[in-house]
């Protein structure tokens, strides 16, 4: 019998005037020792089937249909005690964000007896116990880790505490949702590895929830894509990645770009997916308003789950027509200049960690003596783990960090402590793109009014006109409506915030972005365009860009030259395609072995921690 | 650009803003709202009830002091000074403090620590000892009651806003201004103090009902105006000895002081509760 069998559930937003279904009829059996994954983009509704188990639905949400049976009792109708003694005992959870799964004020220790004592593990001896849990997840001194604060640990170490505790009470059912993206990708590698291991020890199955279908495809035995709510297309890992039934599945694929292989160009959904309230409304299929293949039939019938093949089934009237969607061709390789825009020779930076009065101060190097050119109209990828000092080369590059030592000029020109007639004109070459929209966009502020913020200072004052027309130009440029001058930014979408930040650095057209971070986060369709947007610009405005990013193979699709940095230092540079091609340094190796790309049985070589 | 308004919609505000409207109105219209001149003394009617009370007298509704004077006219002068206190005290402790908040916060480092300490020694004295001390220093008088109130609770505004704007000088569009070139002081006006405005007002607006009940007290211990103008705790003062004979003398200056203070706190409870919910709205959606 499976060991979880969901048989047509729908959750729904009821109100007194309408039901809204977030999920529906979602169907499923998971069987002991197996994993399951859940893919979609945000808003497929793949969080709420562990959001159902764990009764923490968000509020108006209800399971208005169908049956979740856990080892063949009723987990929605069961009673509230006897779902609090299999919570976090039979079924053990892994949270997305580490470290706000943990309390800050507690030690470790303390929040992991109190979860012995929960799953009734706890009294005399505690200690040992959470000890050897520690252990089990390759944590090196567990007992002094009992005695350290959240805080003092790194987002891995925290996800691999949170593991140890998921498998202590032995679960029967693991739920982890989107445990690896706040992760870097090695780290990623990593824990999945670790889910794994412990999986097999005490023979849990496991539901996986991600947005990345290649990690899907590595780990899980089956994998269920999403869309709007209804399953797509549900069948064995291998086979939906190598050969899609439903043409969303083989969308996604195509809408990210790899590591290896041909270059090719990323499929552009269109749209977004439809909102609760617009599933209530259509009549067809739900992906009909973005699917390449759809025709009338589609537009006006909604395919039930159909079975494809033993095992395998899809919700589409043209299952398996998916060779037909093609990708685009790879995008030209732009002309580059030979002209420098940035280049840096021996750039430093250090901080002071531990000031005393006597006997000096002990340095840590974030950045060592960096040395690149940027060209123009050139694409620079900077990829590395976090801590490697990405970041800092950004600060330092964009004058929010003073270098320790080395040289940065900017068109010939040193930058480096100077006068604020260079700051100004040093401002006007050279923008940054913040990685986070949420906090780099003041929430007080129009986005009009945010896309022309650098003409309220310096250079002549526009009139009211031309102010409006630079807006203007900018918004379309971006691929933003006009509408959305008179919005804030709490009124857009992730996406859209993030193209209004380009926007604003792009004001007074700047000769080179440092953009850090700007395509994670966002789903893979947004990212897409996003991508491609970028390079229209660049052939548009003739920008040069350094582009930072943990992600290998957007850093491959967009970029002519990367840096690997590693501990502050740049291991190894080059033209991307003979880095990526045939990397030299160990750690660039072992940075795109950590990739996943979609084939089973990862054989990923141990980084050094 | 509905949503502006939204605090308009709590009850709690309405209820504060007529209470304060009232007060404004009174202290404006003084001269045409008082039945009597409130210094004018009439021997012939000392301690007259209110009108509610047996032997009271429609020509002093709320009745008259010991020196017969009309209670209510008294009363109605006096809420000019209690205002002009309120608005003047909360007004400058809120410059002094906000300003030195914001320094603070958003340069951070030796600055911070040089004002924080500051604000510590200053927050060692109790509040009504230092104003007292200050009292002493500076002389009775209307400007110094204002200065006192200025000097003791600037450290209010400073300690509760320096956090706010940390906060907000963390965020990346705070560094993004300055790279697009704008100054210090362009950052702090434009993109800081907008989100700091709201806690702002609502301090400002507890401040207020602080100074009413310190001008209370100072006039009440004859530090304040002279003899000549009438004050709420001058009032309250000069009823102590008839407080058996004649209880509305002392009763309606301390009602007249609750009311103030309960219309200046419930405005600024109102304002915290709908400007903050806005905000962490906006900040989080
Ligand atoms: S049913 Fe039609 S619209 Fe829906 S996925 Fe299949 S082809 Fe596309």
């Amino acid at each position: 019998m499976a060991l979880l069998d969901v048989k047509q559930l729908t959750v729904s937003l009821t109100s007194k005037t309408s039901t809204l279904d977030a999920v529906s009829e979602l169907t499923f059996q998971l069987q002991p020792g197996k994993t399951v994954g859940l893919v979609g983009e945000s808003g497929a509704g793949k969080s709420m089937i562990g959001r159902t188990i764990a009764q923490l639905l968000p509020p108006g949400f209800a399971v208005t249909g169908g049956e979740l049976l856990f080892d063949g009792e009723d987990l929605v109708g069961m009673a509230p005690e006897r779902r609090r003694s299999l919570l976090g005992r039979d079924i053990a959870f892994i949270p997305q964000e580490p470290l706000s799964a943990l309390n800050p004020v507690l030690t470790i220790g303390q929040q992991f007896r109190e979860h012995l004592e929960h799953i009734g593990k706890g009294g005399a001896g505690w200690k040992d116990r959470a000890a050897a849990e520690l252990e089990a997840v390759h944590l090196h001194e567990p007992r002094a880790l009992l005695n350290r604060y959240p805080h003092q640990l790194s987002g891995g170490m925290c996800q691999r505490v949170l593991i140890a505790m998921a498998f202590a009470s032995r679960p029967r059912l693991l739920i982890a949702d989107e445990p690896t993206t706040a992760l870097d990708v090695s780290v990623q590698a990593r824990i999945v590895r670790l889910i794994g291991e412990m999986q097999k020890r005490d023979g849990t199955a496991v539901i996986f929830i991600t947005h990345d279908l290649r990690l899907a495809a590595e780990i899980c035995d089956d994998v269920i894509v999403l869309y709007a709510g209804r399953q797509a297309e549900y069948g064995p890992a291998e086979v939906l990645f190598r050969d899609p039934a439903h043409p969303y599945t083989r969308c996604l694929e195509l809408a990210v770009p790899d590591v290896t292989g041909d270059p090719r160009g990323l499929y552009l959904l269109p749209e977004r997916m439809p909102g609760l309230k617009a599933i209530a409304d259509l009549k067809g299929c739900r992906f009909a308003t973005r699917c390449p293949l759809a025709d009338d039939t589609c537009h006006t019938q909604e395919p039930g789950l159909a079975e494809v093949a033993p095992g395998h089934v899809s919700a589409c009237w043209k299952s398996f027509a998916t060779e037909g969607i093609t990708p685009p061709p790879a995008p030209a390789v732009a002309a580059r200049g030979s002209e420098k825009i940035l280049e840096a020779r021996g750039l430093s930076k250090s901080f002071v960690t531990n000031w005393r009065l006597f006997g000096g101060a002990s340095h840590f190097h974030a950045l060592k003596a960096a040395d690149f050119i940027v060209r123009d109209a050139e694409f620079v990828g900077v990829v590395g783990e976090s801590g490697s000092g990405k970041s800092t080369l950004a600060r330092t590059l964009i004058g929010l960090e003073t270098p320790t030592s080395g040289t940065l000029q900017l068109l010939g020109r040193d930058i480096i402590g100077t006068d604020g007639g260079t700051r100004d004109w040093r401002q006007k070459q050279m923008q940054i793109v913040f990685q986070d929209p949420q906090s780099a966009l003041n929430p007080r502020r129009k986005v009009g009014s945010i896309v022309a913020q650098a003409l309220e200072v310096g250079g002549p004052r526009l009139t009211a006109e031309a102010l409006e027309v630079r807006i203007r130009d900018l918004l379309s440029d971006t691929g933003l409506s006009q509408e959305m001058a008179a919005r804030y930014p709490s009124q857009l979408s992730g996406g859209q915030k993030q193209r209004v930040n380009i926007a604003r650095a792009l004001c007074r057209l700047p000769r080179l972005l440092i953009a850090d971070e700007i395509a994670s986060g966002l789903d893979v369709s947004v990212q897409a365009q996003l991508l491609n947007l970028l390079l229209r610009l660049r052939e548009e405005l003739g920008f040069s860009m350094l582009f930072i990013s943990h992600d290998l193979a957007v850093v491959r699709y967009l970029c002519d030259r990367v840096l690997v940095m590693s501990k502050g230092e740049i291991v190894e540079h080059g033209e991307t395609e003979v880095v990526f091609s045939d990397p030299q340094h160990p750690y660039t190796r072992s940075l795109l072995a950590a990739v996943p790309k979609g084939v089973r049985a990862p054989q990923v070589e141990e980084l050094s921690a | 650009m509905a949503q502006r308004f939204n605090w308009l919609r709590s009850g709690r505000v309405i209820t504060g803003l007529v209470i304060v409207t009232g007060l404004v109105l009174c202290a404006v219209f003084a001269p045409l709202l008082a039945p009597n001149d409130p210094t004018e003394q009439d021997i012939l009617a000392i301690l007259v009830p209110p009108v509610w009370l047996p032997g009271g007298d429609w020509a002093f509704p709320f009745g008259t002091d010991s020196l017969g004077r009309c209670v209510l006219s008294r009363l109605i002068f006096g809420s000019r000074i209690a205002l002009t206190v309120a608005v003047c005290g909360a007004l400058g402790a809120m410059v002094l403090g906000s300003i030195l908040a914001h320094i603070a916060g958003y340069f951070g480092g030796w600055v911070d620590w040089v004002i924080g300490r500051v604000v510590e020694i200053w927050l060692s004295f109790p509040p009504v000892i230092l104003s007292l001390i200050l009292m002493v220093g500076l002389g009775a008088g209307l400007q110094n009651v204002i200065l006192a109130i200025i000097l003791v609770d600037w450290t209010r505004f400073c300690r509760v806003l320096r956090s706010d704007v940390m906060v907000v000088a963390q965020r990346d569009y705070v560094a993004a201004a300055r790279l697009l070139g704008f100054s210090h002081w362009r950052t702090i006006t434009r993109e800081i103090l907008p989100a700091t405005l709201p806690l702002l007002i609502t301090l400002m607006s507890l401040e207020m009902g602080v100074a009413v009940v310190v001008e209370a007290i100072l006039s009440f211990v004859g530090m304040s105006v002279g003899a000549e103008i009438p004050a709420w705790g001058q009032m309250i003062a000069d009823a102590r000895a008839d407080i058996y004979s004649a209880p509305w003398v002392l009763v309606l200056p301390i009602l007249a002081i609750f009311v103030t203070v309960f219309g200046f706190n419930i405005l600024g409870d109102g304002l915290r509760r709908t400007l903050d919910t806005r905000l962490t709205q906006t900040e989080r959606a």
